[in-house]
């Protein structure tokens, strides 16, 4: 088997002295598309941000194309290949849309100026709407636009790997679907693609293989294809919410005790 | 009246230039460099030094202010802001009083209060404009920080790595995301603005006439620091824009009060401005107003 | 931080006792002959510093704001004196030396007040702006003008004149500038125990944290830098007639800025520290002069520099720091390892609370929020979301991350404004009210991620939380008289009652940031409701703990609601505890409001599910 593109072995981090990640192991293979699932305090963002090299790691171990990355800075794993369509505000909003992919490409424009024409070309041959628009501030643009840009100027480095940090945070339900057949066209052309989404069913419709996070670790890792709404509940911690008997044993235990309470309307 | 034009934006444009080094620093660390003044003035005294003391000609002097306020605010970025152990704006903003000091008493100490005199680029009786009088080193000033101001601007818009610089104002973190190395961003803009302090301080030294320690904390970064806040903080033009509206300001005061046996009365202008854009336009005159809920 | 001590008689007499040393010591030492009239003017110039160090650090140490014109405030204490207490042509009546400190302090806290005005309603660096623009107005023009000085000369501060005795050794004159050192001393200890006190520090920790506590961020940075200004014009009262003679020059921008180098080489926030920072260089600047002459000790203030620049490098709190780093490594080492240890202990049964802010006796919900609406920017954050949370439930709020409520809770707790809707806490509409009136009215709420002033203790952040029900004025704290003690009393009291029922009578005076995370989350629930407010809103609690700690969390929401009748609208993501103990949950996704009811059928309903998970998997 040949070695997957991205390893993340065992990786500890945190925040002064609140520890997130308790030890999060994952590997996405050359040509696929992984999603990172879980609910909020999950350790995704977190995990997408140690991969990226903004916030450090404790301990662990993180590899990608054969060379340990662990402790590289973040600018220089850009060079090795690593983009990002990073959450939030996705593009510099007081740059146009020709500087915002100028500032994509920044690291290959300097290896190689001469071939930016080109990959700028192929950017706005696969996003039209940019091309009609690349001298206008990114700020003013529709939240649909404004994800066009941050995936194009993602791609514009011709990357080895795309990073997605909750793309569908905050936007409008349109916009999202509009985000998804964006993300669908890039899937179609054989990037490599780390997805970390909290909107599953999003995410779900693009990854090949999800990685479910609870608590700061993957519990689950495998093929989409084998995951159901039961299996995604359990593995998420809200298993109570289907009715599914993994809750905990705290509610039966103490519910019986506070029957007689006249404020609770059960 | 056309002599209080010419005069204020001879000046105010100095104002300006300095005001956007401060504003350049503001965006790229969220704090003021009240040192900016002094690094200026530190220059001033290496090309006193160069040409007035060693003879050399007033080129090598400036290239010498120039080369040695960059380098002391490169020093000050490397040994001071970036080893900081909680790196906040406040800090970095107290740190910089402490180069201020640290400058104003080495002066003191090593040149004393006695005045020196400052060089001049050009002699010479200079040209007529609106009835005024320009000298050389005027029209040298205006052509100078024309080049600057442009020449930043293009630089700014036109290559990658400023795109980086303005984009790292923006959000540090995706600029780091797309490759763009942060550290050299930062240390560009204090570097950047050492340089603009000592050409500042340079072609505001002949109008002043004399150098003593603080000389340009006291002639020039006040008012530009109110250009800066006029400019919200946020705008480079709004910034130089408050820089010429200053400039002006000060001439047209200092004519129309002429009488008045007040000292500094410009300065009593500049704290009014300043407290007034505080009130009524915190954000600047060129500044979009403040996303709401950001706090 | 210093640590507060309540005034009790035994202090009042320790203080008296200093009092008699610091004037009697130079007087006596000057009949000796061993302070002579150069010696007394060195040490005068260091006790007129350390008043001016004490003053600016009011503002900086405790509030955390920058002035860099602080000597433009003695300034106008020296000029305003002289006005009173020295004959001229415009004053032919001198006052008394006492008239012109009161004239001198009163003019500093008035002048500094109309400063920070402008500049304090603004977050951010715009008072160090101000300052320092207002220096060098005060020394290039003012200090220069015919009105307050004449012209550049300068004017004569004389020495007071008491009965038939006059101060004019420097000896004698040193004594009365250590007598005001201890009262100012005083007054800088009954403010830093009293809510100004605690109210500086959270301010100056953190703006929105200080808000949550009711305090009124604007009023109390403007109270700090009146304070403080308010000395320093009493400082440059008494070093004018110090030196009997100031021009503008004396308050140049450059004693200012050495002014704040050594309230930060002191260690800023400690009275101690400065006051210690200020005496030391004016001694060592005269031993220095006198062994190897001025030249060498002008290097003084060079070192001091490159010292401040050292100390905010290393984030070091100066001497003071230095001094109790080497103390605490000695004494509280087993504090610190047993805060290490991730111990979790039982939330305690609540008791012995106060009395609620307000009666709940009306037939509408407690809280009512109506069609509240936020945008940032281009994004619809909360979307017309109307909620009732009715008296004596505990009401879950719960949705996908990004769903919008945190921002709600801020909209609801005033710590933003919502772009439209209204908020109603009984009735009373608070919309468009300030957070700490909203908390005054009885909302008390925890934050998530930025609970609490991690640098001050349990006790502290306990106090702090009390600060609404501290009904005593600002000069009741300066003095430490009035109703200030018992009230100060009571509520350590009430703090002390809910520390000890924490069971954290071990850590009561460990800094917060010492505790585990856990510790600190129930630390947070316990300063939301100390303040004893009607609508307790908890932003996830239980984030961070460990399970077991979240079972007991389960019992304790419940007590809060049943055996202290309070509200509870709860943030939550831990759904199996919200199942367990909420009477009703609403439920948001994108900023909007997708479902409500009891939380068995809530959660079972498709769009709750696909909510969370996405539909049709």
């Amino acid at each position: 088997m040949a070695t997957p593109l991205l390893q993340v072995e065992d990786v500890t981090t945190g925040f002064g002295s609140s520890q997130v990640l308790h030890g999060v192991t994952f590997t996405v293979a050359e040509g696929e598309i992984a999603g990172v699932f879980g609910l909020n305090g999950a350790g995704k963002s977190v995990t997408m941000k140690t991969i990226a090299g903004l916030v450090p790691t404790w301990s662990g171990r993180i590899s990608f194309a054969g060379e340990d990355i662990t402790t590289m800075d973040a600018e220089d794993r850009v060079v090795l290949g690593m983009s990002h369509v990073p959450q939030g505000r996705q593009v510099f909003p007081a740059l146009t849309v020709d500087e915002n992919l100028r500032l994509g490409a920044y690291t290959s424009r300097r290896r190689d100026r001469a071939g930016y024409a080109a990959r700028l070309d192929r950017v706005l041959t696969q996003f039209p709407i940019l091309a009609d628009r690349r001298t206008q501030l990114a700020g003013t643009m529709s939240g649909g636009q404004q994800a066009s840009l941050a995936v194009g100027r993602a791609l514009i480095n011709e990357p080895r790997l795309v990073l997605i940090d909750e793309p569908s945070a905050g936007l409008s339900p349109t916009v999202v679907s509009e985000l998804l057949e964006i993300l669908g066209q890039v899937a179609a052309s054989g990037v490599t693609m780390v997805l970390v989404e909290q909107n599953i069913s999003f995410g779900l419709k693009l990854a090949h293989v999800a990685h479910l996070m609870q608590s700061g670790q993957v519990v689950h890792s495998g093929p989409v294809a084998e995951l159901d709404q039961q299996r995604l509940a359990e593995h998420l911690g809200v298993g109570r919410m289907l009715g599914a008997s993994t809750g905990s044993a705290l509610a039966s235990r103490r519910r019986p005790a506070r029957g007689s309470n006249g404020a609770a309307p059960r | 009246m056309g002599q209080v034009l010419v005069i204020g934006l001879v000046e105010g444009t100095l104002f300006g230039l300095l005001a956007v080094g401060i504003t350049l620093i503001y965006r790229g660390t969220g704090s003021i460099n009240f040192a900016l003044g002094e690094i200026g003035t530190f220059g001033l005294y290496v090309a006193w030094w160069l040409t007035i003391d060693r003879g050399l000609p007033w080129i090598v002097g400036a290239a010498g202010a120039v080369a040695v306020s960059v380098a002391l605010s490169l020093a000050f970025e490397r040994l001071v802001v970036r080893p900081m152990k909680v790196r906040s704006p406040l800090a970095i903003s107290v740190a910089t009083v402490g180069l201020l000091t640290a400058l104003l008493s080495f002066e003191f100490q090593k040149f004393g209060e006695s005045p020196r005199e400052v060089p001049v680029p050009i002699h010479g009786l200079g040209v007529r404009i609106a009835g005024v009088n320009v000298s050389p080193t005027q029209l040298l000033s205006l052509g100078v920080v024309a080049a600057i101001a442009l020449g930043l601007g293009q630089f700014l818009r036109r290559t990658d790595f400023g795109l980086g610089v303005l984009a790292a104002a923006q959000d540090p973190d995706a600029t780091r995301l797309v490759g763009v190395p942060l550290r050299r961003v930062t240390a560009f803009v204090w570097g950047a603005g050492g340089a603009v302090a000592a050409l500042a301080a340079l072609f505001v030294a002949p109008t002043v006439g004399v150098l003593t320690p603080g000389f340009a904390s006291t002639h020039l970064f006040v008012v530009a620091l109110i250009a800066a806040v006029v400019g919200g903080l946020s705008s480079l033009q709004g910034a130089f824009v408050g820089g010429l509206a200053l400039g002006v300001l000060k001439s047209g005061v200092l004519r129309v009060f002429s009488e008045s046996a007040l000292p500094g009365k410009e300065y009593l202008v500049y704290l009014a401005i300043g407290v007034a854009v505080l009130l009524l336009r915190p954000d600047g005159i060129l500044g979009a107003p403040r996303l709401r809920g950001a706090t | 931080m210093t640590p507060t001590v309540p005034m009790t008689p035994t202090v009042w007499l320790r203080y008296l006792g200093v009092l008699l040393v610091a004037v009697s010591a130079p007087v006596l030492l000057g009949e000796m002959g061993v302070l002579n009239d150069t010696r007394a003017l060195v040490l005068g110039e260091a006790v007129a510093l350390a008043i001016a160090a004490l003053s600016l650090n009011v503002l900086m140490g405790y509030a955390g704001q920058i002035s860099l014109g602080h000597f433009a405030l003695l300034g106008i204490g020296a000029f305003v004196s002289s006005k009173v207490t020295a004959p001229s042509a415009g004053n032919p009546v001198a006052l008394p030396f006492v008239v012109g400190l009161v004239a001198a302090t009163g003019a500093g806290g008035v002048v500094a007040f109309l400063i920070g005005l402008p500049a304090l309603r603004l977050r951010g660096l715009y008072l160090a702006v101000v300052t320092i623009v207002f220096n060098f107005v005060m020394v290039q023009s003012l200090f220069q003008s015919s009105w307050l000085s004449s012209g550049s000369g300068g004017v004569e501060l004389p020495r007071p004149l008491i009965g038939s005795f006059d101060f004019v050794r420097n000896a004698d004159y040193l004594a009365v500038l250590l007598a005001v050192l201890v009262l100012v001393w005083l007054i800088d200890a009954n403010l830093s125990a009293s809510k100004l006190g605690r109210a500086f520090h959270a301010i100056r920790s953190d703006e929105t944290m200080a808000a949550s506590f009711g305090v009124d961020v604007t009023r109390y940075k403007l109270m700090a830098f009146t304070i403080s200004g308010a000395l320093a014009g009493l400082a440059g009262a008494l070093y004018g007639h110090l030196f009997t003679f100031v021009n503008s020059g004396t308050f140049d921008l450059t004693q200012s800025l050495f002014l704040l180098t050594l309230v930060v080489i002191g260690g800023l926030g400690s009275r101690a520290g400065v006051v210690a920072a200020a005496l030391l260089y004016g001694v060592l600047d005269f031993v220095l002069g006198e062994v190897f002459g001025a030249d060498v000790a002008g290097w003084v203030v060079f070192g001091s520099a490159l010292l401040l620049m050292f100390t905010i490098a290393q984030h070091a709190t100066g001497l003071a720091g230095a001094i109790r780093d080497a103390r605490e490594r000695r004494n509280e080492r087993s504090v610190h390892v047993a805060a290490i240890t991730p111990q979790m202990v039982d939330l305690p049964r609540p008791t012995g609370l106060p009395a609620r802010v307000s009666a709940s006796s009306t037939d509408g919900p407690l809280l009512a929020v109506r069609g509240v609406t936020v945008d940032f920017g281009g994004l619809r954050a909360v979307d017309d979301v109307s909620i009732d949370v009715p008296t004596g439930r505990i009401v879950g709020l719960i949705g996908p991350n990004g769903a919008g409520k945190t921002t709600l809770f801020n909209a609801i707790s005033g710590a933003l404004r919502p772009d439209a809707g209204h908020i109603e806490l009984l009735g009373r509409d608070l919309s468009g009210t300030p957070a700490h009136v909203r908390a005054a009215a009885g909302i008390g709420r925890t934050f998530q991620m930025i609970g609490l002033a991690t640098d001050l203790s349990v006790t502290e952040n306990m106090l702090l939380a009390q600060h609404q029900v501290a009904t005593y004025g600002p000069l009741e704290s300066l003095a430490g008289l009035g109703r200030a003690p018992r009230i100060e009393a009571e509520m350590r009291q009430r703090a002390n009652d809910a520390i000890e029922a924490l069971g954290f009578a071990r850590y009561a005076d460990t800094p917060v940031k010492n505790l585990s995370h856990g510790q600190q989350r129930i630390v947070e629930i316990g300063c939301a409701l100390v303040t004893a407010p009607e609508l307790v809103m908890l932003d996830e609690p239980s984030a961070g703990m460990a399970p077991g700690a979240v079972e007991n969390l389960a019992v304790r929401l419940r007590d809060i609601r049943d055996e202290l009748d309070r509200t509870v609208l709860l943030i939550e993501h831990n759904i199996p505890l919200v199942l367990d103990v909420c009477d009703e949950i609403y439920v948001l996704a994108n900023g909007a409001l997708i479902a409500h009811g009891l939380p068995d059928d809530v959660v079972a309903r498709p769009e709750v599910i696909e909510a969370y998970l996405g539909a049709a998997i």
